[in-house]
């Protein structure tokens, strides 16, 4: 069979067919097509402003790599002017993250970019793999999720730097659309696809600069361009349950390549629907989701498993018998029917922004959710393990997090 | 063990099972027949098990009876495919008209059956003209209508237009063929079976639309089940068309001007499909659904398809969340701006959500087209590649 011209510069071989349209393309044109797009997302949503100081939340895997890559690249292209840094969280697992991180350190002298490092151990005095002895496997993921949004803006804070780009891809914010629909979260439906998420109690932005790049096209950028990345997964998830919203865009994308791009369409026009009295609130506390469900985690960020599912199941099998019992003392029809009619019939609380009594960080509850989750691992904690005798009674004035910020704080200055 | 209290310990004792065993026998409703079916953990008989269900979907038409006391009296239109779903609405809304009649009660709205041709609308369509007599011998008193789906090019002149800019330079339309063959051609010009049933569903909207809006029906009222909204929940998200959420799976307005509302919006498929097996006069009527294809490479099926099969398997273990989904695109709100553009053929809006401030409409702005259809249409056009 004679060689495929490439689809674009019509001379060079084509080596690639390109996953989000099946393309075929030679080398250098995908590389240059690849940066372009993500240049254009960049210009098209205006991401950065000129002189800004952008932290790239770096894990030694594939994507942050490549966005590491691909934003040097750019800046030096188009002189946006920024002035990037890598900034790493070691969670403090033997045999992943230490290996992944020698990878981030590498990463900083090829694209020589200055690197900062802050582990779980320092701000919450627990390592992950402290936090797996404690819970067990299953559920350590929540910890690491919630632990390490926190650690980001902590980390950018330190630096003083007020912009965090992370590595998510089109398949992550597509994965939350389609879990958040199926969790029937509205309020994180409504800000799942945006691709800069801050809130008006933070200084701290967060973006994702590749949220329209399919990760296949990530690999292949990644592998066309030898960069040197990390690539097996967290440990503690190996046998990381395939979640339903997973399964189905694979699907999906077999059925219909664009469908990843046409997803997170939908999931940014639906945002743009959701009552805005629900936008605010969370769903956290009921269903034990993660604060941000693609959390950047490697292996099993914005993945639902199936306890979570059935946990659901299992309260709205409840709603509904509640609700059925409640139709059949009273009915008043049409009052009903217009409650449920309304798209913000369903009551739904407010959130207010607050911050933490604890550690200051956001929250919409007085004691954000690291802190709640620190209490539980700190009661449980083995005496002998305790460094400073905490009671009870104490906490509520001296919290272990507040205690180890201050020193991550200290040992920075 | 012969001891009296012995016996009445036992487990095993025939002496106190018996009689509980009698007892629950009786539905739990009415308490005085039997029980016939196990509906939400509920056993009810067979009447009372028609009264939920009637219930449930007459709650969610009750808007239309609030004004029909002295009122106006409401046209409704109700499509019927002669599949289980839309054949079970009929029969509860038929059922309920007839009760209120001899009962000497107001109406509030009145309805009119339209079926689009089914050998017309599937090549595989299986021969339905017994089904529709036994639907004018069985139901008399109802108005029905019977067209054929080519007749779209009647009904709304400026749609062979509208395919020719559709369908691009490579479909021609031959005017001088029949509607039948230039309704074909256009459809065999989509390559994929997902663009197929994608545009073909936004056909039969329309024709079932314009059909309503010349019959004096101020509202449609569609045959979907709670599990059906599911898949086309996820389907429409699927395929881009999120935005159009608020009137394809909530109850609202069309972008045309006739209400749709989807009064089977409570209920599972599974739960129809009983109904349908209590009411002996459906079996005459009713097609029953192909049984799906297990030999298909998940590649070959549509989107639609799949995610009726997703919704199907994930129905079986978590029903609640399959429902839960169709609830939760029914509490988006419909978006604002009515003067943007909208689509030639499918009536969405015209590039982003105000309030959207994505870039995914500006990746495609190369191809003209997108000047006059939406961004689900536009992947769904004959001449794309995947």
């Amino acid at each position: 069979m004679a060689p495929t011209a490439c689809f674009n510069c019509k001379e060079a071989r084509a080596v690639i067919i390109r996953p989000k349209n099946r393309h075929k393309l030679c080398r250098a044109c995908f590389i240059n097509i690849f940066e372009t797009e993500v240049h254009e997302t960049i210009i098209g949503t205006n991401l950065f402003f000129p002189g800004e100081r952008v932290a790239i939340g770096a894990s030694g895997g594939k994507d942050s790599t490549v966005l590491a890559a691909v934003l040097k690249t750019l800046n030096e292209r188009y002189n946006y002017g920024l002035d990037l840094c890598l900034l790493s969280i070691d969670e403090g697992i033997r045999g992943y993250r230490d290996d992944s991180l020698e990878t981030v350190k590498r990463n900083a002298v090829q694209y020589e970019m200055p690197l900062d490092i802050l582990g779980y151990s320092e701000l919450y005095g627990w390592t992950m793999d402290q936090v797996v002895e404690q819970v067990g496997k299953k559920g350590n993921c929540t910890y690491c999720g919630v632990f390490r949004r926190q650690a980001l803006d902590r980390g950018a804070a330190r630096l003083g730097i007020k912009h965090v780009v992370t590595g998510h891809n089109a398949d992550d914010v597509a994965e939350t659309v389609m879990m958040n629909l199926l969790r029937g979260d509205l309020p994180r439906l409504s800000r799942g696809t945006s691709i800069i998420t801050s809130s008006d109690a933070s200084d701290i932005k967060r973006s994702k600069p590749l949220k329209y790049a399919y990760e296949k096209e990530i690999v292949l950028y990644a592998h066309h361009r030898q960069l040197d990345y990390f690539t097996t997964e967290c440990i503690y998830s190996p046998e990381a349950f395939r979640g339903s919203a997973r399964t189905l865009i694979k699907d999906l994308e077999k059925i219909r390549p664009s469908s990843i791009l046409d997803i997170v369409k939908s999931g940014e026009d639906m945002a743009a629907l959701v009552p805005v009295e629900v936008r605010g609130a969370g769903k956290s506390k009921q269903f034990g989701a993660e604060e941000e469900s693609a959390g950047g985690c490697g292996s099993q960020n914005g993945r639902t498993s199936g306890g979570e599912m059935a946990a659901m199941e299992e309260q709205l099998a409840e709603n509904e018998e509640a609700e059925s019992l409640e139709t059949e003392i009273k009915l008043p029809n049409g009052s009903r029917v217009k409650a449920n009619r309304g798209p913000t019939g369903k009551a739904v609380k407010a959130q207010t922004i607050k911050h933490c009594e604890r550690c200051n960080y956001i929250s919409s509850q007085r004691i954000c959710k690291a802190c709640t989750l620190l209490d539980g691992l700190n009661r449980n904690r083995p005496k002998t393990a305790i460094e400073v005798g905490v009671g009870m009674e104490d906490e509520e004035s001296s919290s272990t997090l507040m205690r180890q910020m201050e020193r991550a704080q200290l040992s920075a200055t | 063990m012969s001891s009296p209290e012995s016996r009445f310990n036992s487990h095993n004792s025939t002496a106190v099972i018996m009689p509980a065993k009698e007892l629950n026998k009786t539905c739990m409703e009415c308490k005085e027949a039997e029980f016939e079916l196990t509906v939400r953990k509920r056993q009810l008989c067979s009447s009372c098990f028609r009264r939920f269900i009637a219930h449930k979907v007459q709650s969610r038409l009750s808007v239309y009876r609030a004004f029909g006391l002295d009122g106006p009296k409401h046209q409704l239109l109700l499509p019927l495919s002669f599949g289980v779903s839309s054949s079970v609405l009929f029969h509860i809304l038929n059922a309920d008209r007839q009760h209120r009649l001899s009962n000497g009660r107001p109406l509030g709205y009145d309805f009119k059956i339209l079926v689009i041709e089914p050998s017309t609308v599937a090549a595989t369509g299986v021969p339905f003209d017994q089904n529709y007599e036994a639907l004018q011998k069985n139901f008399p008193m109802h108005t029905i209508s019977r067209i054929p789906f080519y007749s779209i090019f009647d009904y709304i002149p400026e749609m062979e237009e509208i395919m020719q800019d559709y369908a691009g330079s490579k479909f021609i339309d031959d005017s001088t063929r029949s509607n039948e063959e230039r309704l074909a051609a256009f459809r065999a010009s989509i390559s994929t079976p997902t663009s197929r049933t994608d545009v073909d569903t936004v056909l039969l909207t329309r024709l079932i639309v314009e059909f309503a809006k010349r019959s004096g029906c101020e509202s449609v009222i569609w045959g979907d089940s709670d599990s059906r909204l599911a898949a086309k929940a996820l389907a429409g998200v699927a395929k881009g068309r999120g935005a159009s959420l608020t009137w394809q799976v909530s109850d609202g307005m069309s972008p045309w001007g006739v209400r749709f509302e989807y009064p089977l919006r409570d209920l599972f498929k599974a739960e129809l499909l009983q109904y349908a097996g209590v009411c002996a006069e459906l079996s005459d009527i009713i097609i029953p659904d192909q049984p799906p294809c297990e030999n298909v490479l998940t590649k070959n099926l549509s989107i639609d398809e799949l995610m009726l099969r997703y919704v199907q398997n994930q129905g079986a273990k978590y029903p609640g969340v399959m429902a839960n989904v169709a609830r939760t695109a029914n509490k988006l709100n419909p978006s604002t701006s009515d003067s943007a553009p909208t689509c030639a053929l499918c009536a969405s809006l015209l590039g982003n959500v105000k309030g959207n401030s994505g870039v995914t409409v500006a990746n495609q702005a190369e191809d003209n087209h997108s000047s006059q259809f939406c961004y689900g249409c536009m992947r769904s056009r004959p001449d794309e590649l995947c």
